[in-house]
């Protein structure tokens, strides 16, 4: 078409005149603006995603609570509490090494260490989830009344001043002296201290934004608080809510084993990672059987490990700003 | 210096030549600037024009290294004392330009400063930095600095921290910051929008005797056409990442040609006639992410015509110093009136 | 300027403060006003100044600490009853001034727009209410089909045209318009006005438009107040104020208006106010009517300056008229 110099002159030769005259005005046209399609969850799922480590350690807790739930109904497994008694010598199949018949081996009474693992380990994610779930209720329900309602926040946080004051141990000791040593009994001394910081987590995030004009706006609608909390504030917070709820579940399997430590936590009868590490670290100086406390502490380690990485990486994915 | 004396010194200080930057955002590319050539001339004041989304601060970071971490510059070169900042790879090429030749005055004083840090350290740290000064020298002419910008009592507000100045007193120190580096060019992203409007007019006053004093060139970048009127010799309008008209500033106001430059001064409530309805821009501004087929503010343009939907209009030279990107411009086009409201202004240019 | 045009909004000697006994702030101090029905009043003022305190006060956000707003002849600041509450809710509405700020990301235009309908259930079915929410779309100047996005998808301007359906919907009376368009691009604003002045027409509106901006308040409002530090330093007519300011304050905000000329704006010379030039400590200034329909704060010292220095059109020649 043209070679650099009189560029305009050029474009203008081959252009025809009838191009030059007034195109229709279309007000809607004007209106309507690129549609991004975007969709809140999908973009946090593809941020997720994006962080492979993250993503792999989701798959592999989905494969190990799957594989917790599903292990009793394999073909072959023994029971988690059942003593083998060793046919040739017709005693108890004590601390045996991990072989063919015992893939983790046995522990000091003769207990397959394998399935009390996948036991134990159900028993706590259990107590874990539990607590978890509960603090998140309890948790967000209060923190959501003490920040928004102010007539409220003197009251409450004169109460958590009194009640965080107190050593959650003394509380989780006495909860288990005062009930039986029991599942129940341990998710309840957990759940009644848990609560408490996801309660001010809350409320200090809804204090944050208790006030920003589209709050104002609403108010001034005259929606009520409960509609404010649940449909204004709360979905703010769902990356922040995950993240300690994600959190709470390693939490609450730490206290158990230390509970356990103290001699205040579940029955022997009851197979718990606690219980587990436990009998191990008896073991500990023993080489030969260090595989008892090694195995328990590796699957703590990642139900751990997971859990925190997952839980940071969602609260990072599910923050709008992070959606590029 | 004028620009018309700039322009006949003809020193150029800054030159950009087609330059084109992009974004990448939610896996789709943003065309944020699309081809942009322009000269800066030693001493002048110029001043970039446009609304949010046209590209006027994403054109003015790419002098200084500052665009975001999905932002990249797809094509161009930006020529600056013989380097081309535009293929500047990594941090440490920027040392020497930023402060130390180009600077900046953003919008917010209050989150330009640093809340824990003593003010005048904040100034003085730009001097040790880019001037080759320590301790007792750098720190006499922290408080000149200070006193310069219009602070009083320099001595003593050197020790105060930001949350103890005002709104325009902290803008006020920012700048001092910002001089203080001892810079060649001076840019200016919407200086006086977080201000009130009687702190205003003395910031920018502040600025123009500033630039006359340390001879510096300023770039004001605003949406405001009454500061670009207060401060500017030569005015770029910018829409949807390309700058479509330039001239002087009494060519831009009394003698427009550019559609959306027409539309931009009469939708301004000072030549509004009470009663009836201000003159308004319909529709919203152009998505940057699709390929733009011709004149991107035609969709909007009441007196666009056909050619506008299919080819993007080139410059056409209505002076040596201003040109505009309209296809109203040429020959064959057919004559449009400006707009009523704009007649006061118009009229001025006869004058 | 007819004696019978009817009250609307009263504000009488209205006093708000912040803080605790110890540190009180003083937001509004003694402020007394009129809004007339069917009128757009002006209330300007800068940062800090208080106009936004007022108009919160109104809508019973804000606490009052002393003084009353009386509405329609009833007094709404302080207690009142629940029924009273439900009725000014659906008369009194406001237009909040940051668009990105003002609505809530994680809900969908539908649900923004139709908040206040769920309070009120001022309709009988999900279609009804449906076709309300598309009404007011319309009438804003949006597409109908906007109604199932979220509002980071639009614009600033559209995203204010969205707040606006919202307080529409409600089919009030009054609106306090806080900054709305302070916040917009310069061609939006222009939208966004034209798009309130027809509103006002059309809906029989009244508004309390608060602003910083004199010259979007000029072309906009039928009665303007300045407002310094809490206080209002004159009340006049628009045109009046503009003609003949008489207080210090109001000419140095006169004079800082920026002018979209550069031959005047660079050859402008701006006045400053200095609120010492005022003497107040043995004779306290007063809210005066110092011509017909313009007000103005000040001592006696100074009210005879301003007669004498023939600042004043005299009230006899406006009869003249």
């Amino acid at each position: 078409m043209s070679i650099g110099g009189k560029k305009i002159d050029k474009l203008g030769d081959n252009i025809s005149d009838s191009l030059f005259e007034f195109a229709q005005f279309d007000n809607k046209e004007a209106e309507k603006i690129g549609y991004t399609n975007y969709s809140y969850w999908k973009s946090t799922w593809n941020s997720f995603t994006k962080n492979k480590v993250a993503f792999l350690l989701l798959i592999l807790v989905i494969v190990l609570l799957a594989f917790t739930m599903i292990q009793p109904f394999l073909p072959g497994q023994k029971s988690p509490t059942e003593i083998y008694i060793n046919a040739g010598t017709n005693l108890q199949d004590k601390n045996v090494v991990p072989s063919s018949k015992f893939w983790f081996g046995t522990n000091s009474i003769g207990q397959d260490l394998w399935a009390r693992i996948w036991s134990g380990t159900r028993t706590s994610l259990l107590i874990g989830f539990a607590v978890g779930i509960f603090e998140a209720i309890v948790g967000i329900f209060i923190g959501a009344l003490w920040g928004y309602v102010r007539k409220l926040d003197v009251i409450i946080t004169q109460i958590y001043n009194v009640v965080d004051n107190i050593p959650t141990t003394i509380i989780l000791i006495l909860m288990t002296y005062v009930l039986r040593p029991s599942i129940s009994t341990m998710i309840f001394a957990l759940c009644l201290t848990g609560w408490l910081q996801m309660a001010r987590f809350v409320r200090n995030q809804i204090i944050i934004i208790r006030d920003r004009e589209y709050n104002l706006a609403s108010r001034c609608l005259g929606t009520p608080t409960r509609r404010i909390i649940f449909k204004n504030l709360l979905p703010y917070l769902i990356s922040v809510i995950m993240l300690r709820i994600a959190l709470a579940i390693p939490i609450a399997i730490g206290s158990e084993v230390f509970l356990t430590y103290i001699g205040l936590g579940l029955p022997i009868s009851i197979p718990s990672l606690g219980n587990l590490v436990n009998e191990g670290r008896i073991l500990m100086m023993t080489p030969s059987l260090r595989y008892q406390l090694i195995f328990p502490s590796v699957v703590i380690s990642i139900i751990t490990i997971a859990f925190y990485v997952i839980g940071n990486t969602f609260a990072d994915a599910a923050d709008p700003k992070n959606h590029v | 210096m004028s620009y018309c004396e700039a322009k006949d010194n003809k020193e150029v200080i800054l030159s950009v030549k087609d330059i084109k930057v992009n974004f990448k955002l939610r896996g789709q590319v943003l065309n944020a600037i699309r081809g942009i050539s322009l000269d800066l001339y030693k001493g002048e004041s110029l001043a970039i024009v446009g609304e949010s989304g046209s590209g006027k601060s994403v054109f003015t970071k790419t002098f200084m290294g500052l665009l975001e971490s999905n932002g990249y510059i797809d094509g161009g070169s930006i020529i600056y004392k013989g380097k081309d900042l535009s293929k500047f790879k990594f941090e440490k090429d920027w040392h020497g330009i930023r402060g130390k030749e180009i600077a900046m005055v953003s919008q917010d004083p209050m989150t330009s400063l640093n809340p824990l840090k003593i003010v005048g350290k904040q100034v003085q740290e730009g001097i040790e930095l880019h001037r080759n000064l320590k301790g007792a020298e750098a720190k006499k002419l922290a408080i000149k600095l200070l006193e310069d910008v219009g602070i009083s009592d320099p001595e003593k507000r050197y020790y105060q921290y930001p949350h103890e100045f005002s709104g325009g007193m902290r803008q006020r120190v920012v700048i001092a910051i910002a001089i203080g580096c001892n810079p060649e060019i001076l840019i200016c992203d919407e200086p006086t929008t977080a201000l009130d409007v009687t702190m205003q007019a003395q910031i920018l006053d502040l600025l123009k005797n500033i630039q006359k004093e340390y001879n510096l060139t300023i770039i004001y970048i605003t949406h405001d056409l009454g500061v670009v009127a207060k401060v500017a010799d030569r005015v770029g309008v910018m829409y949807a990442g390309d700058i479509v008209e330039i001239g002087l500033s009494e060519e831009i106001f009394y003698n427009a040609k550019h559609p959306y430059t027409w539309a931009l001064l009469s939708s301004l409530p000072q030549l509004g006639i009470k009663g009836e309805e201000l003159y308004s821009i319909n529709g919203t501004p152009v998505n940057l992410f699709k390929e733009i087929k011709g004149d991107a503010f035609a969709p909007r343009n009441p007196r666009a015509l056909k050619i506008d939907f299919e080819l993007a209009p080139p410059y056409f030279e209505v002076s040596t110093t201003h040109k505009a990107k309209t296809w109203l411009l040429d020959p064959r086009a057919p004559k449009v009136e400006y707009p009523k409201a704009l007649k006061k202004l118009f009229d001025e240019w006869e004058g | 300027m007819e004696n019978e045009k009817e009250i609307l909004l009263e504000v009488k000697n209205l006093k708000i403060e912040f803080g605790s006994k110890k540190n009180k702030f003083v937001a509004v101090d003694d402020v007394s006003f009129n809004i007339y029905k069917g009128e757009t009043f002006g209330l300007v003022g800068e940062s800090g100044s208080g106009k936004t305190t007022i108009g919160r006060s109104i809508i019973r956000i804000n606490q009052v600490s002393d003084g009353q707003i009386i509405y329609n002849g009833e007094k709404i600041s302080g207690k009142i009853s629940k029924s009273l509450d439900k009725e000014i809710t659906k008369k009194i509405q406001m237009i909040f001034q940051d668009p990105m700020a003002s609505l809530n990301e994680r809900a969908k235009v539908d649900y923004i727009v139709s908040e206040g309908l769920y309070n009120i259930n001022n309709y009988k079915s999900e279609e009804e209410r449906k076709a309300i929410v598309e009404k007011a779309l319309l009438e804003v100047g949006l597409l109908p089909e906007f109604a199932s996005r979220f509002p980071h998808e639009f614009s600033g301007g559209q995203r204010q045209r969205i707040g606006i359906a919202r307080a529409l919907v409600m089919k009030p009376e009054f609106i306090i318009a806080d900054e709305p368009i302070s916040a917009l691009d310069v061609s939006i604003r222009a939208q966004v006005l034209n798009l309130l002045s027809s509103l006002q027409k059309s809906n029989y509106l009244t508004y309390l438009f608060i602003a910083h901006d004199l010259s979007v308040v000029r072309f906009i409002a039928d009665r303007i107040g300045v407002i310094y530090k809490g206080k209002i330093v004159e009340l006049a007519e628009a045109e009046a104020l503009f003609i003949n300011p008489i207080h210090p304050y109001t000419k140095a905000l006169l004079s800082a208006i920026p002018q979209p000329d550069p031959r005047k704006e660079k050859n402008k010379k701006i006045e400053v106010y200095d609120s010492s030039c005022h003497s107040y400590d043995e004779d306290k200034p007063k809210f005066v009517e110092i011509e017909e329909d313009h007000f103005i704060l000040a001592n006696d010292e100074e009210i005879n300056q301003y007669k004498e220095s023939g600042n004043m059109i005299a009230i006899d020649s406006s009869q003249a008229v």
